[in-house]
């Protein structure tokens, strides 16, 4: 794992061009403590920092072809790159280090772009030609890895994390508030999204050619859930699940370093640790975030996952001073406002586990989003036969809804009932699954002063997805999934940004594409998704504990509001005070007030979901306007020295 | 009455009726209500009017607006309506 930077063609005098790309690549050594290189042209600057993890001592970047005419700089894995390689020795290609940097070269070099869909691996990478003066930047299909561009003049710059570009002579960075807006209606960012005027993430599946003033913007691949795999019976998906994980999880602890895994007491992760502790030789090492408050809390299934696979168990408490002490830095890495406090606690996991010397972990995000494991994809079900089903059915499924929330609870059912009649039918098009969700995030937008319709980017963007309105229902709740909580949440901010904060990288098996693949083949085919997840339970119930098996989804979040009014930290002052509030010009200063009012007056209990998310989300802005924007205030961070392991310029003397 | 039902949804939704937004405005239409806030206002109702809600009468339109709400809570206040049949 690595981060990476550049510019192309930038709007700098040519003597600047080492010092600012260095600085650039300062920003994020976090990313990759073990060493930073680059390489320089006239019109170029790349480069890299580090963390080696395949082919340690050849691994170095930038990487050129033998003719050194293209010049790679890449962040991420390619778990396939073996046979990647295997097969394009075949085709007459030969190799000079071990490295996936190289297989990734030399694919470009033979297939072009069609190579990207060949890739099963998260990755993010620039490419330079200099002979035709030419910037590829791509992106993996999931969105595991960021990259970020900036077009600025004639060319751009661009960069794993935004951060990157605040010592770039002459940036600014300036919040864009219809893009908050938007942000706060979904929840998270949409692909390209990243809330800042002039930044745009890379969508995932996609990359990009630079050249000549011209950015042409190019899809390789599209979420259709169309499974390709014939399956017969329950008992067939189930075996198949079984085997494709077990590839995928063998895949993934390709690595020249221990591989440990994250723990959340549920089965995801419990199904990855039981495949890695199989395929490795090496006692395994698991990772878990404990909370002090109960209602957040899994200690006990995580404990007793960790006794059953005879890990190194480490666990990580936190209080309610942890989240408030770490959110200021935390906020600082994530760059984009959230709706929870629950990347906080991954933030200090991460910190841990790089102590523990782990800086490889598997986890289990892209489970829910694959096999339908939340309760949002029941309530589409649900909602979407609504008008036929008979009371009793109806109140059934009403009854397995969003068992950790108190009011889908039986003495509240005539309410939920008359909630879910006005949601029976769809009022967004192309949005219907999310419709509820949404009515939280119209709350929340309402923090942007003239916000305009929070939700019209996203309606403009499934209106523009091709093959998107032929979906089915639950179809399109669970590309909704991908693409926003998924990518702009669960895999960025509480994920990759949080892990590799401490130099840790982070790997999903369960974003394999043949894994995803086959849960579109089974999923709702031998089962009525009420029972989330059922088959992938079933595959694995003789190998797991049964009490992991049979537990119901518990969603992973930490305490929210109630942590900040308990503690009160200083940069609470951020929110409270007038004066602070109308540094952020386009916050709505009277329901500022309002809602902060709210939350510091009234007991926990009677705080709603929205109005936590709308806290958070928040103090969010308010630092990230106060690091980015007024570049003031920076927490106080351990400074990262990634070491200089290559400096080539190829500039004429 | 009115006021109670009117300062409660005020106060739980941060929001202000006035003549921009009417009384009679469609809460879910205007993206106001979520379901803690909509389960919370009908225990409210419940508690402070002291009725039930009963699952066949929630299939209607009835609590979609507050002069909706106001328009409900009359009937089930009313003992020509809520006394049972003989």
């Amino acid at each position: 794992m690595c981060g990476i930077a550049g510019f192309f063609h930038p709007t700098l005098a040519s003597e600047a061009y080492p010092a600012t790309l260095l600085a650039m690549l300062r920003a994020i050594a976090h990313r990759g403590p073990d060493a930073t290189g680059y390489v320089l042209d006239e019109h170029c600057g790349l480069g890299s920092t580090r963390l080696s993890i395949i082919d340690i001592a050849a691994g170095v970047q930038p990487l050129a072809d033998p003719s050194g005419r293209y010049w790679l700089c890449y962040n991420g894995e390619i778990y396939n790159y073996l046979e990647l390689r295997t097969e394009l020795e075949g085709l007459g290609r030969s190799f000079l280090t071990h490295s996936d940097t190289e297989v990734l070269l030399q694919a470009w070099l033979h297939w072009g772009p069609a190579c990207l869909s060949r890739f099963n691996g998260g990755f993010a990478f620039a490419l330079y030609d200099r002979l035709q003066d030419e910037l590829i930047l791509a992106r993996d299909r999931y969105g595991k890895r960021p990259l970020f561009y900036a077009p600025q003049g004639r060319g751009c710059l661009f960069a794993s994390e935004m951060k990157a570009f605040l010592p770039f002579p002459g940036f600014r960075f300036e919040h864009d508030p219809a893009q908050l807006a938007s942000i706060l209606g979904v929840w998270t960012p949409l692909p390209a999204q990243t809330g800042y005027a002039g930044i745009h993430s890379l969508p995932m599946g996609h990359w990009l050619k630079l050249k000549a003033e011209r950015i042409e913007l190019f899809r390789y691949d599209t979420l259709d859930f169309q499974g390709t795999t014939t399956v017969a019976s329950a008992e067939e998906a189930q075996e198949l699940i079984r085997q494709r994980l077990r590839a995928s999880v063998a895949l993934r602890l390709r690595s020249d370093v221990e591989v440990g895994v994250y723990l959340s007491g549920g089965i995801d992760s419990a199904i990855v640790a039981r495949l890695a502790q199989e395929a490795s030789s090496r006692p395994l090492s698991t990772f878990s975030v404990e909370f002090a408050d109960r209602q957040y809390d899994e200690s006990t299934e995580q404990q007793e996952m960790a006794s059953f696979l005879g890990s190194r168990h480490h666990a990580l408490r936190i209080t309610h001073q942890d989240i408030v002490d770490h959110f200021p830095a935390a906020a600082w890495h994530a760059e984009i406002p959230a709706f929870r406090s629950a990347f906080v606690p991954m933030y200090l996991l991460s910190r841990q586990t790089r102590a523990a010397g782990i800086k490889v972990v598997l986890s289990g995000e892209g489970a829910d989003e694959a096999f339908l494991g939340y309760d949002i994809f029941k309530e589409t079900l649900l909602r979407r036969d609504w008008q036929s089903l008979g009371d009793e059915p109806r109140r059934a499924r009403l009854a397995s809804l969003y068992p950790h929330l108190e009011h889908y609870g039986p003495q509240d059912l005539a309410a939920i009932t008359g909630l879910y009649q006005q949601f029976a039918e769809e009022r967004l098009p192309g949005l219907f699954s999310h419709e509820l969700r949404f009515q939280n995030g119209r709350f929340s937008a309402r923090l942007i002063k003239e916000a305009g319709d929070p939700l019209q980017a996203i309606a403009a963007l499934v209106a523009a997805e091709p093959g998107y309105a032929a979906l089915g229902a639950v179809h399109k709740a669970q590309w909704l999934e991908f693409r926003t909580l998924l990518a702009g949440y669960l895999l960025s901010t509480q994920g990759e940004r949080m892990s590799l904060a401490h130099g840790v990288e982070n790997r999903c098996p369960f974003l394999d594409p043949a894994v995803v693949e086959l849960a579109s083949s089974i999923n709702l085919r031998f089962d009525d998704g009420f029972a989330e997840k059922w088959q992938l339970r079933q595959a694995f119930r003789e190998d797991l504990p049964a009490s992991i098996v049979n537990k119901r989804k518990f969603p992973y979040r930490a305490p929210d509001s109630a942590a900040f009014v308990d503690c009160r930290p200083d940069y609470l002052e951020l929110l409270l005070s007038a004066d602070e509030v109308a540094k952020i010009p386009f916050l709505d200063g009277k329901f500022v007030r309002a809602l902060s009012k709210k939350i510091m007056t009234t007991p926990a209990a009677e705080i709603s979901t929205k109005e936590n998310q709308t806290f958070i989300f928040l103090l969010g802005i308010a630092l990230q306007h106060r690091f980015f924007v007024q570049r003031s205030g920076l927490p106080q961070l351990p400074e990262v020295v990634s070491p200089l392991g290559r400096a080539i310029d190829l500039r004429a003397r | 009455m009115n006021d109670i039902i009117r300062d409660y949804i005020e106060q739980q939704f941060l929001i202000e009726f006035d003549e921009s937004f009417p009384e009679d405005s469609d809460l879910f239409k205007e993206g106001v209500i979520d379901s803690f806030g909509y389960v919370q206002l009908c225990r409210f109702l419940e508690k402070e009017f002291n009725f039930r809600f009963q699952e066949n009468e929630m299939t209607g339109n009835v609590l979609t607006s507050l002069s909706r709400i106001r328009e409900f809570v009359r009937q089930k206040n009313s003992p020509a309506v809520t006394a049972p049949a003989p």
